[in-house]
Parts: C-alpha cells; structure tokens; sequence
C-alpha cells in the first residue's frame, strides 16, 4: 500500500484530519477552490470546477485505485459566503469511492452553498460518505442532485457532526431501469445547532430500488428536521422504495420535525416509510448500571448503539471505525468546537 | 454480608414491602418463594437501586456499608449482581463490549488497569463453559434475538464474568424448560464458593432440586411470614401458600 497523501502547503497548520487513510489521495479545497489538480493510476481526477469547487472525472470502466478524500476548509481568508458548483460524473461500468469532508478553521460567520451533482452513468456504482464537522458559527447548505442510469449504483452516507445551521438536500432521479440509490444519514446536534435534511427521491423507470435510513441525536436546545419522499412515477412498476428516519431526543428542549411521505402513481410497488422520535430507554439504563456501568457511559452506549447501523452502511471498515471513533468523541462531548482544529477558538 | 432491617417501599404511592427483615450470611443460599404480588421482584428491585421504587424505610447495610445510600453502578461494582427476571435487549450493543465495559468499570472501581485483550478473550471463553453458550453470542447485540432460555443463560454467563459477592436471581428459572433449567443451575453451583451468596426468588419448588437452599424465606404481602429449611419449599409446592397466609 501506498500513501498518497499530499499537503499543499497553503493549508494552514491547525487543521489536523482525523480520518487520513492509507492509499487515498487527499484534496484541498480552500474557500472553495481547489488547490491543485489531483490524478490517480487509474485515470480518476479531479479539477477545478469552472468558477469555483471541483470536477470528479471517473473514467468509463476503471475500478479506481483506492480512494479520494476532497477537504472543503473555509477560513477567514475569505469570510464572504461562498458558493460552489461540483461535479461527480462516474463514467458507465466504472466503480469509485470517495470521502468528502467539509471543516471550517476560524470562527467566522460563514456561509456556504455547494451544489454537488452526480452523475451515474449505465452501471456504474459509487460509494460517497460525506462528514461535516465545522464550527458553531458556521451555516453550509449542500443540494445534491443524483442521477441514475440503467444498473447504476450510488450510495451516499452522510455523517453531520458540528455546525451551526447544517442542511442537505437530495434531489434522486432513478431514471434507468435497475438502478439502485442508497443514502444513509446520521446527525449529531447540541446546543442550539439546527440540521436539516431533505430528500426526495424520485423512481422515473420500473425495476429500481432506493432506501433511506436517517437517525439524528439532539441534545440542549438543537433542532433537526427531516422531509423524506418517495415519488413513484406511473410507470415505475416493481419499485421498492424505503425510508426511515429515527431520532433520539435527549433534553425537553430538543426539537425534530419529521415528515415521510409517499407520492405513488404505480400499483405494483413495495414502498414503506417510518419515523420516530424517543428518549433513552430506561430499562436499558437500569440494565446497563446494574453491571457496573456508569450512568454516563451507560447513556454513551445507548447512543453509540442507536446509530451503530447507520454507521454499518459504511463498507470500509478502515473509514467506518475511524467515523465511529469520532462519532463517539463528539457524543462524549469532547468537542466543543470543530474536532479537526487545534485553535479551540470556541 | 447483607442484614435488612424493617424494609419498606412504595412504587407511586403504593406500598409494596411493609417491612422486610432478612439476613445473608457469607456461604449461604436464600430461597424467597411468594405467591405473585407479594413484592418479590421488589424487594431484587430495591435492593439494586432501580429508581421507580421509593424507600419508605428500613435500612439494608451490604458488607457494612448503608447500600441504600449508593447508585445501583457503585453496587455493582461491590460485587452486587441482580440476574433479571426479564433481561433487557439492548440493540447494537454486542456482548462482548457490554462485558468489557462492565468489567473495566468495575476494575477501575478496584484500582486495577483495565483487562487485556487476550485476559478477556480466555475469561470469556471459559465462562462461556459454564453456561454451554455458543461463541455467536458475543458478537451479537445483547439478548437481542435471543430465545427466552438463551436471556436466562446471559444472566448467568453475566454473572458468572463479573464474580459477585452477593447474586440476587430474580425469577431466573421462569419460562425455562428442562435443559435450561439444568444449565442455569449447573453455572450458579459451580459458581457458588464458601465467600459468596446468593438469594433465588422464585415461584417453584422445581429450581430448588438442583439448588439446595441453606434457608427459605416466604414473602407474603410485604413482609416476610415464613423462615425455615429447605423442607419449607418442599411443603409449599405441596400445600400451596394458604396455610401460611391463613395460619393454619
């Protein structure tokens, strides 16, 4: 194995990535544009976008050699919002994955749009895990729009950590027969962050398959909403289509609004949906303590637990135990801040 | 090791025990029989601290210290251990970390570093044993999917890691057939020492033939109405309580 990693020397010295795995290649993107150009042995690049953000070519056929890891910084070098156009185009019978990491370095009020469009062609199949970890006074809004051909495969798993006002849209479009599109979620919110999430998933051709699994912890006053819909069309006859989105409220103060909904036109679907909201078990609690387990490390447990199979989505196991890692510090509380920063700024 | 002295406690306003008197000594196995509702699970409840149930009064002092006074963890960690009439499922939580966690608290507790890997590893391999429970089970997620004999069969494996002092089996044989029954029994003798101590509480004579009680108690509408011999289980199963209730 080999270790691609590239500092570019713009990177400011506080930032420390927590998630640096072997044979992947790492991107920076400072305010929005990419440092430099990046191409691996299998013909993957990535570029700068036309005015801003990057380009993913994955060339028809290849299996990508290993991964790459694009890190979106804002720092107050430019504290202006900032908006971004993104291109992931997955050429037909290729196979790639990517880690997509979003951190903010200083604790201005920043304002982020970035829109990330995917482009699957004919049975093609892509593995994207996106994690936001920014500071408090930091707002990022990311729209993506995935387009599906015929046996292609997309799966986004999204991990929200940190932020202030953090929200993804998807917009799905199943539009070849076979296709199959998996988005998976967890949010972390305290304090008086807010996340929202929204997802519509739309099934254009029959013979596709979606599902979605979203869970959210809310501690203190955070807010987190979720709107999920399936849109079935007419003739998307043999769709299976799930959504689920669970959240665990930790304070009184804790808000999640959760709408799942299902538009069907077609009359032979398999479609489900399903949304909760609940506090710790108590009788797990008790259980826990009852063996000797802390009251605290017995909440920690739980909440590990409870978003233990969304995690379970990630099928790196190098990625998912380093995800889990920094899933449990911020559930933890050991950070207060953006956990990739060493200037502790707040 | 445990005196109780004059026990009471009421869930929202109910009193449930009116006064429990009960003494372990180290070595000693107690047997507390009772029709239902009579505040068995109650008295298991109370005495490892779960918080729906208020003290009203009475003392319980453990090993000289005023164990009403700790958090059901700390207890714990004294080498209490209560074995579930209905273990909890706790999903996503596998076996093995579940025991690792509880082990090092309570290690901690004892000033000691944390267990090695390879430590755990042999001490659950070998406790395993005791309760002929398959090697699947640590990976998966605690009693979740587990037959209502295999929740039992934890309690004990459970038990059997953590080493208590004092073991209260809450209603462990309910709901077991035969063979279950045997192994469940089989681990708490071949765990029972000249230190340690346990109480049973259960409904049936039938746990009693492979658990030889050193004294049965039987608890009736809160309150202790009955101590003798193991012969006191015998003639329960025989009688019935109504003899005992009524006095004659």
């Amino acid at each position: 194995m080999v270790l691609k990693v590239k500092y570019a020397p713009e990177i400011p010295e506080v930032f420390k990535c927590r998630v640096p795995l072997e044979d992947t290649g790492q991107v920076y993107l400072m305010n929005g544009i990419l440092r430099e150009p990046y191409k691996d042995s299998s013909g993957v690049e990535i570029l700068s976008g036309e005015e801003s953000g990057f380009v993913i070519n994955v060339p028809e056929g290849i299996s990508q050699d290993g991964s790459a890891q694009l890190i979106s910084i804002r720092d107050s070098e430019n504290s202006t919002p900032v908006s971004m156009k993104n291109e992931i185009r997955l050429g037909a019978g290729s196979s790639s994955s990517f880690l997509i990491c979003t951190h903010t370095l200083t604790l201005d009020q920043f304002v982020t749009e970035s829109a990330i469009n995917i482009e699957a062609a004919e049975n093609s199949s892509s593995h994207i895990v996106v994690m936001q970890n920014e500071h408090n006074l930091s707002s990022h809004k990311i729209n993506f729009t995935i387009n599906l051909q015929k046996g292609s495969f997309v799966r986004v798993n999204i991990v929200t950590l940190h932020g202030a006002l953090l929200e993804n849209n998807i917009e799905a479009y199943l539009k070849g027969e076979g296709a199959l599109c998996e988005l998976n979620g967890i949010y972390l919110a305290d304090g008086k962050q807010q996340i929202n999430t929204k997802v519509n998933m739309n099934h254009l051709v029959p013979h596709c398959n979606s599902s979605q699994l979203f869970k959210g912890i809310l501690d203190n006053e955070a807010k987190a909403s979720f709107v999920g819909r399936i849109i079935v069309a007419k003739d998307a006859q043999k769709t299976e289509a799930y959504q689920s989105n669970h959240n665990l409220l930790l304070s009184r103060k804790a808000k999640v609004y959760a709408q799942p909904q299902l538009e069907i036109y077609a009359d032979d679907v398999k479609c489900s949906h399903g949304a909760t909201s609940g506090r710790l078990d108590q009788n797990a609690l008790f259980y826990m303590r009852s063996r000797g387990i802390g009251a605290s490390e017995a909440k920690l447990l739980q909440q590990i637990a409870f978003v233990y199979d969304v995690l379970e989505k990630i099928d790196n196991k190098e990625l998912r135990d380093r995800l889990q890692d920094m899933v449990e510090s911020r559930l933890r509380g050991e950070f207060s801040h953006c956990a990739n920063c060493s200037m502790n700024c707040c | 090791m445990l005196t109780i002295k004059g026990l009471c406690a009421s869930i929202d306003g109910k009193e449930i025990l009116k006064g429990i008197d009960l003494k372990v000594n180290p070595g000693e196995i107690h047997a507390i029989m009772g029709p239902n509702g009579s505040g068995k699970s109650t008295l298991s409840s109370v005495l490892a601290g779960r918080e729906t149930f208020e003290v009203t009064g009475g003392e319980v002092i453990y090993e000289g210290i005023n164990l009403l006074e700790l958090d059901p963890e700390e207890r714990a960690r004294m080498g209490l251990f209560l074995g579930f009439q209905y273990p909890v499922e706790i999903p996503g939580v596998s076996n093995v970390n579940f025991m690792k966690t509880a082990i090092n608290e309570k290690r901690k507790y004892q000033n000691l570093p944390p267990i090695t890997a390879a430590e755990f590893l042999k001490l659950m391999r070998e406790k395993m044993a005791v309760v002929e429970m398959d090697n699947s089970f640590s990976s998966r997620g605690v009693n979740v999917g587990f037959s209502g004999g295999e929740k039992k069969r934890n309690e004990i494996f459970q038990m059997a890691m953590l080493e208590p002092k004092l073991a209260i089996l809450d209603e462990t044989d309910s709901g077991l057939d035969i063979d279950a029954l045997r192994i469940v029994a089989a681990g708490v003798n071949k765990l029972k020492t000249e230190e340690n101590s346990f109480i049973i509480i259960t409904h049936y004579q039938r746990l009693l033939d492979y658990i030889i009680p050193d004294v049965v108690h039987v608890l009736y509408n809160g309150k202790i109405i009955k101590t003798a011999g193991k012969e006191l289980a015998l003639e329960v199963e025989e009688r019935g309580y109504d003899w005992l209730i009524n006095g004659n």
